[in-house]
Order: structure tokens, then sequence, then C-alpha cells
């Protein structure tokens, strides 16, 4: 079918008209000199006021990356990064001081907050006007009455500092600890030695090792035995300044018997330039606990012809360490221009769960190579995975995922479900599953399927009056239900808005 | 500046066996492929190759003779067989007319791809076989053997060439032997290109004794509106690859794959297919069917390429695996990679032990566990080979099935 002229201006659009959250910010930051030395990692290490130890493993890690090579086994291209061309921290300059009222906060911040639909309740929280339990002047709008109530705490990472944590003082009555890393790294150092790198150990990989040298801040949580963590917990993370990385850590420890719910959120200033984001997150889970760690992932993912738009290059895996415990990871995958990301689980303890539930949408030039492992060592593990992978315009989209049975890992169960739909045909979708059974008990099962949407269901809505764009929104929002009925309500909503966002202009 | 690779003592013994030329200058510069390299990802050849004797040396007329008298067939076939990597030629049956056969002495290839460590051997080594022309039009009702015996632990290098005409029909059989406890290892490499309309059935049957080491490649053309059949059996050997290369670039043109993998004693056994679609309007399915028992290893890598010209493409690939041994290992990697929009594609994956349901529906009705547990595998890999045009040929290859699970005692 050859393009009509509407087509062409609708395929224009993508990404650089759509991307919402594309703005900069214009306040004063502090930088670390650019490059990465040992120099830097001493700078970062004295701004985050880390003690000796913390200062030492982040130089062993910075050495032995220096030995590393950058993985190429995954279908993503892109040129080779300067890691000496990018500033490893920059924080916003006047956090420090402390403004007494909303009108002293740097208006340019106000105004971030304000776009990306943080509320002003929570935002004089994030500017630190008042503190967690004050009366707010505010109190009493009803049009921020919802937030008033709002049962979500949150964490703000702006590029290389945790801005302000909320809700940490209701939080610690349940002794919740819920605080950016580079804090819990002060205040609880025994929790943090006796956890750090044990999961994703310090040369797990390239991405991960610089990760340990150079990270800034990301947030930690810590619940303690038997406690149902009473809210939801999330992190939203920004990367501001231009040619800066971000390196976020994140370590949550879920105690026996307890429970917690964790989102997390990104977005990103639109640029000319690649913005390198390699991030580790860690999570324990000790007998009968779970974590659900949601995440909507949205960085600018650059303009059509794949100029701009954030690497995002991620670790993240979870270790089942006591018996019947659980980890649910679901992901919305819409922004950067290159994802490299494998939530996995470790399934050590016996009875143990994972889960892993993804959505990427690839628009424009986007290269997604995303999708999981499940690991099953102790024995009556059970996984699940469902993948959807929708992939329009010109970028590529594959599921990577491997699932295993030690030798012991007896009645081992997995259920791999990777369905992949195309729009448009200079697209590419790809399916690499790795299925390694050891175990005769085990039992696998894996289908991957790929079409593109049906005519009939297209012709159907149609008929009915709806429009090409929004019945295509429709049919993809009904392809990935399955997923999206796992997210908590909140990230639902607007996971299934930014679907609809991430595929207009994609109809041709 | 390149790193120089330490060649290990396989690689340092076929540098010397092997003259010079590119494939030489290959091996040197990429060694034998790792677990590193993508294609050889759960066959670490450079590992499991542990030794590679020395070429076979030429039967006397004596021995040929002898050889060739007592061989036993599969199916009523004209046969063209071959000894220790040579063709005997004067035991040759005589072709039906519109066919013709020569000796050859396979493709020099140069240019190695890093994973194709099968090629590159072969082009170390040298290869005899057949090279076979079937004119257009032309229906051979009999099929057409290659069977290779192995009678010396030695190397044997052995290439085919077939093109079918246009409209043409036929079966051919390619078949390697060799007995138990005799590091016999085989290099085969076979092309085949089927012309327009043209309807093929390729049967490669791999029945080795446990000490062989065979590697092979199949590599396969399809033109508009052909049709092809692989039929394969692999229930020998102790380290085996078989890569599968088919191009299917003629519109309309169908593929059928059905395969069946028997893993036993301490056997590594890869099937590694790639389905490479590039234009409209083709179909392929593929059905394996797997069992692993003892201490074997049992790999399956089954990638489904679709062009992006490859508009209404139908390809789909099931690999079911029955594990019965906690010794026993499987890994798959299923893949598609998929560039055009109006597709169906689809592949299954499923690796179990014997559903307990079943069992105990037997058990229930007097049958006991143990026979009850033989009959559900029997019927399980019995399955892919039901229905074959060839009434034969199935009772040929169920005989084998029989007889590997029976000394396999799963």
């Amino acid at each position: 079918m050859a393009a009509v002229q509407e087509t062409i201006d609708a395929v224009k659009e993508i990404g650089v008209e759509k991307y919402k959250y594309g703005f900069t910010t214009d306040i004063e930051t502090e930088k670390a000199p650019k490059g990465l030395n040992e120099d830097v990692i001493r700078f970062i290490s004295a701004k985050k006021k880390e003690p000796e130890w913390m200062l030492e493993w982040r130089l062993d890690a910075y050495r032995r990356w220096l030995t590393m090579e950058e993985p190429d086994w995954a279908r993503v291209n892109y040129p080779k990064i300067d890691f000496n061309d990018i500033y490893y921290y920059a924080a916003p300059k006047n956090f420090e001081d402390g403004p007494k009222s909303l009108d002293e906060v740097d208006p340019e911040l106000l105004r971030t907050y304000e776009k990306l639909g943080i509320p002003l309740r929570e935002q004089e929280l994030l500017a630190g006007v008042r503190r967690q339990g004050e009366p707010s002047a505010l109190d009493g709008d009803p049009a921020d009455s919802v937030y008033a109530s709002g049962r979500v705490a949150v964490d703000v990472v702006f590029d290389s500092v945790s801005v302000v944590t909320t809700f940490k003082a209701e939080l610690a009555k349940s002794g919740v600890i819920f605080c950016p890393i580079s804090e819990a790294i002060r205040d609880h150092p025994e929790l943090v030695k006796k956890y750090l790198a044990s999961v994703v150990p310090v040369s797990d990989n390239y991405y991960a090792t610089l990760n340990c040298a150079v990270f800034t801040d990301g947030s930690f949580v810590y619940i303690p035995e038997g406690v149902r963590c009473p809210m939801e917990l999330s992190t939203y993370f920004r990367i501001n300044e231009e040619n800066t990385g971000q390196f976020e850590r994140t370590l949550i420890i879920a105690e026996k018997g307890s429970y917690v719910s964790y989102l997390e959120g990104c977005t990103a200033p639109q640029r000319d330039e690649n913005q390198l984001h390699a991030a580790v997150v860690e999570l324990i889970v000790m007998e009968d606990a779970e974590i659900k760690y949601s995440t909507v992932q949205n960085w600018y993912p650059g303009d059509e012809n794949g100029k701009g738009g954030i690497y995002n290059f991620v670790t993240k895996r979870g270790d089942c360490r006591g018996d019947n415990s659980k980890i649910s990871w679901t992901q919305v995958e819409t922004g950067s221009a290159i994802t490299w990301k494998y939530p996995s689980c470790i399934l050590r303890g016996d009875g143990s769960q994972g889960e892993f539930y993804s959505i990427a949408v690839s628009n424009g030039a986007q290269q997604i190579d995303s999708g999981t492992k499940m690991i099953h060592l102790g024995k009556n593990t059970s996984s699940r995975i469902i993948s959807k992978g929708i992939s329009a315009g010109k970028s590529q989209n594959t599921y990577r995922g491997r699932v295993s049975a030690h030798r012991k890992a007896s009645n081992a169960r997995n259920f791999t479900q990777c369905d992949s739909l195309l729009i448009g045909d200079q697209c590419g979708a790809h399916t690499v599953p790795y299925i390694e059974a050891n175990n005769s008990s085990a039992q696998f099962e894996h289908e991957a399927t790929t079409s593109k949407i049906s005519d009939d269901q297209l012709f159907y809505c149609l008929q009915r009056g709806i429009p090409e764009e929004e019945a295509i929104a429709l049919i993809v929002n009904g392809f990935v239900k399955d997923v999206i009925q796992k997210l908590p309500m909140e990230f639902a909503v607007e996971a299934q808005k930014l679907i609809g966002i991430s595929l207009e202009g994609s109809v041709g | 500046m390149n790193v120089v690779l330490k060649h290990n003592a396989v690689e340092e013994s076929l540098l010397a066996m092997a003259g010079k030329g590119s494939a030489s200058d290959s091996l040197r510069e990429f060694g034998l492929p790792t677990r590193r390299v993508e294609a050889w990802h759960y066959t670490d050849l450079r590992r499991l190759l542990k030794h590679v004797p020395a070429r076979a040396e030429k039967l006397s007329a004596e021995d040929a003779k002898t050889a060739a008298g007592d061989y036993p067939r599969v199916v009523p076939a004209i046969r063209l067989p071959l000894f220790d990597g040579q063709y005997l030629e004067e035991f040759a049956d005589e072709l039906p007319a519109g066919c013709s056969v020569s000796r050859y002495g396979g493709a020099n290839g140069s240019n190695y791809a890093k994973d194709d460590a099968i090629g590159l051997l072969q082009g170390l080594m040298g290869a005899e076989g057949v090279q076979i022309e079937i004119d257009g039009g032309v229906t051979i009702d009999t099929p057409i053997g290659m069977p290779h015996t192995s009678t010396n632990a030695a190397y044997s290098g052995i290439a085919h060439s077939v093109s079918v005409g246009k409209g043409a029909k036929v079966s051919l059989i390619e078949r390697y032997l060799s007995p138990d406890d005799m590091g016999v290892q085989v290099n085969a490499i076979s092309h085949l290109n089927v012309g327009e309309d043209a309807d093929v059935t390729w049967v490669i049957i791999q029945e080795h004794g446990n000490d062989a080491t065979h590697l092979a490649q199949l590599h396969v053309s399809l033109a508009t509106s052909s049709k092809l059949t692989i039929i394969m059996l692999n229930c020998g050997g102790k380290l085996v690859r078989q890569e599968i290369k088919i191009a299917v670039e003629g519109e309309n043109s169908e593929l059928n794959v059905l395969g069946v993998n028997l893993v036993g004693g301490e056997s590594h056994v890869d099937v590694t297919t790639i389905m490479t679609h590039t234009v409209e309007d083709t179909a392929s399915t593929q059905l394996y069917r797997n069992v692993a028992t003892s201490r074997g290893h049992g790999v399956f890598q089954g990638q489904i390429k679709v062009a992006q010209a490859a508009q209404r493409t139908d390809a789909k690939m099931a690999c079911n695996t029955l594990l019965l041994s906690d010794d026993a290992e499987f890994s798959a990697k299923p893949e598609l990679e998929i560039f055009a929009d109006d597709v169906l594609c689809g592949h299954g994956a499923t690796v179990t032990d014997i559903n307990d349901d079943h069992l105990f529906y037997l058990n229930a009705r007097g049958i006991p566990i143990e026979e009850a547990r033989a009959l559900l595998i029997k019927a399980f890999v019995d399955e892919t080979f039901e229905d074959l045009a060839d009434e034969n040929l199935e009772k040929a290859l169920i005989a084998r099935i029989d007889t590997w699970l029976q000394k396999n005692g799963s």
C-alpha cells in the first residue's frame, strides 16, 4: 500500500511531538568533572558523604570494569559509547539550603513537577518546604484531595541525587525503611554491606560493574519480618542535565512473611545526543515474602531517525532466597532509544515463584532487546512469563529469555507465552527463548506467535465508526490486556495511555 | 592488533593434516567454535571434539566387494553405496532414465563464516560423494539411497549435490552407519536444489554406533511452487550435529520437516535448523519429537527468518521433548526473526516427563507401569512418522525407533 500524505505526516510526528516529557528544566546544577576516572569516583563518594569501605568498594569495581568488554550479543546497534564524554554526577544546586515556602523554591523545579503531574502537596514535600506530617497551607484544597489521601510514598531521583522521599515517617512507624540509597549507606551500613551486590555480583556484566563504580542514587527499601507495607512505594527517575548519565541503584529487601509493591517511572528531556542510563536493581525475598516490582519506562526514545534518546542498559534481578517466596516483575517499556534489560528471578527457595509480565512497545527507530531469566534451583518452583511485543515504524523488538531447571530443581514448572504484533512492514519482531531442562520432572512450555493486527478486527472497528488509529490502539490494548491487569491501578491507566501515544502515527 | 588465538591440540592436529588454503587460514583465525559463538551456544565444539582421526584409507577392490555385498537396505531403493568416504561407483545400482549420477568432490568453499565449523572442516579435510541430476518432468518411484558405512575408526568427508528439475518427483535417502565402540568421524554436507513445481522427499537416517562423531549440513533451496518433505531420524552417535539450512525462495513453495532425535547413553545430539523465507506466500511446518535419557544431552535450535518481502508467510514449528532421566539434559532455542508484517508465525517448545495422568489411565486398565511407560514413549515418538506417503519407509523408521527404545531401556 502506497503511503498517503496523511501517513507521511503522521509518521513524522512520532516520538518528536508526542513525547510530552521532552522538556528540560533550567536549574543550576553542580556537576562532577566530565569523564570517568578514580578522582570522579572519589568525588561522587565524597559528595555522598560515604564511609571509606564504600569508596574502596567503588574503586575496586572501577578497576574490574576497566578489564571488561562491552557485551555485543544483543540485537541492538549503536555507535560506540565514549564513557569519558559523560558527566557522572549532577545535582540540583540549591537543594541543600532548604527553602521555607514554595515561593522560594526554584520555580523551574516546580514547573518540572507540575509537568510531571505531581500535585502541589507533593511538590511541597519534594521541594523540601514542608516536612512529612506537618500541616500544609494547601490543606483543604479540594483539587488536591485525591492526593491528600494518596497512599503512595515517592522517592524522586533527579539526575544523580534523590531529591526527596515522602511518607518516610509514616513508613517508619511500621518499621519500613524507605530512603535514598546514599542515606542507607550512611545510616544502615550493616544492611547495605550484607545485601548490596549479593544478587548482582560486582563483576556480573559490563554495565552492572560500571554502575557499582559510579552509582549515585536510587532507593533503598527494607521491609521487616511480617510487615505488609502499608502503601505503595514508588520512585520517579528523571535525567535532566545534558551529557549526564544516570546510574541508579535500587536495593529492596523483604524479610520473612512481608510484602511490598514498588513502582518506578522514568522520563528524560528531548536531546539530540544519546544519554546513558545504567541501573542495577536487586531484590531479596525471604521465606513467604513477596515483592511486586512494576516499571513504566518512558525515557526519551529519540526522534524518528534514531537521533538522540536514552540508552537504557539495566540489570534487574531478584533472588527468592526463602521457601515459598515470590517475585513479580511487571514492565511497560515504551521509551528509550535502546533497551537492554532482562529482569530475572533466581528461584532458590523451595516452592518459590517468579513472574514476568512485559509489554514492550517500539516505534520510530527504537531498538528493544528485553526479556527475562527464570533460574529454577529449588524444588517445586514455578515461573510464568507473559511477554507482549509491539513493533511499529522502523523499530526492532526482540524478546530474549532464558528458563532453566537445575538438576535438583524437581517439579520445576514454567509457562512462557510471547506474542509479537507487527504494525507496518519496516519493523522487526524477534523471539529468542533459551530453554534448558536438566531435570526430568521439570515441565516447561513455551509458545510464541507473531502476527499483524487482524483485518477482521480492524474492519469491525472501522465499520462502527472508530477511526483507524483509535481502532489500532483499542486492538493493541486488548492484545496487552493480560499484562496491564497485573499493574497497580495508577500505573495501569498511565500505561494504557502511553501505549496509545507511542503508537500514534504508526498507521500506514 | 589481532590477538593470536592459542590453538588446542585438535586444532593443531587439523592444521597439521590440512594443506594451505582459505580453510586453514579461517581455522587459524577463529579456531573451532565455543559457546560464545551463538550458533554453537549449546554445543561447545572446541571442548567436545576431542580428536579428529586421520582420513580413511582407500578400500581395496576385494574389501569393497565384500562390504558392498551384504549391505542392509532400509527400503527397496536404488543404491549408490559409499564406504569410508568413498563412492563405490562400480557397485552402484543403475539409475532410471532421466536421471544421471557422477562422482562429486564437494564444493570448494572459501570465506568461511565463524559459525560454519562443519563447512570449514570439510574444506580442510576434503570430501567425496555423488552429484545427481534429475531431469524435468521425471517421476522416480523407487527412492535413491546414498548409504555411507564407516568400517574404520577414521575420518570420512562426504559431499552430495542433488538437483531436481522442473516438475520432477523423487525421494532420496541419506544414511549413515557405523559399528558400536568405534571412534569414526563423519563430516557430511549435502546440497539440494528443488526446481519449479518439483516434489522432493529427503530422508536422513543417522544410525551410527555409540562412539561416532557425526557433523552434517543440509543446504536446500526451494523454487516456485515446489514441495519438499524432510524426514529425519537421529538414533546413534556420540557427538552429533545436524544443521539444516533452507532457503524458501520460490513463491508458493511448501516445506515440511518431521524429525525424531533419540538421545541416550553419553551422547550429545544437536539439531540446528534455519528456515529463511524470502518471498511471498510460502509455508513451512516443522515438527520435532525428542527423547533424552540416561546421560544424554539433546539440543534443538530452530530459527525461522522472515524477510521484509516475504509477506503472507505461514511458518510453524513445534519441538516436544520427553526428558526421562535426571542426568539427561535438553536445551532448546526456538527463534523467530520477523521483518514482514503480514505473517503467521509461531513456535512452541515443551520439555516434560511422561504425563502421570496418562500413566495412571493405562495402569488402571491393568497395564504394568513399565509397559505403560514404554507404550507412551513409543506413541509420542511414532506419531511424528505417522502417515508417511512411503509405508515401507514408515515401517523401517519405526523399527529403528523400537530397537533404540529397547536398547536404551527407558
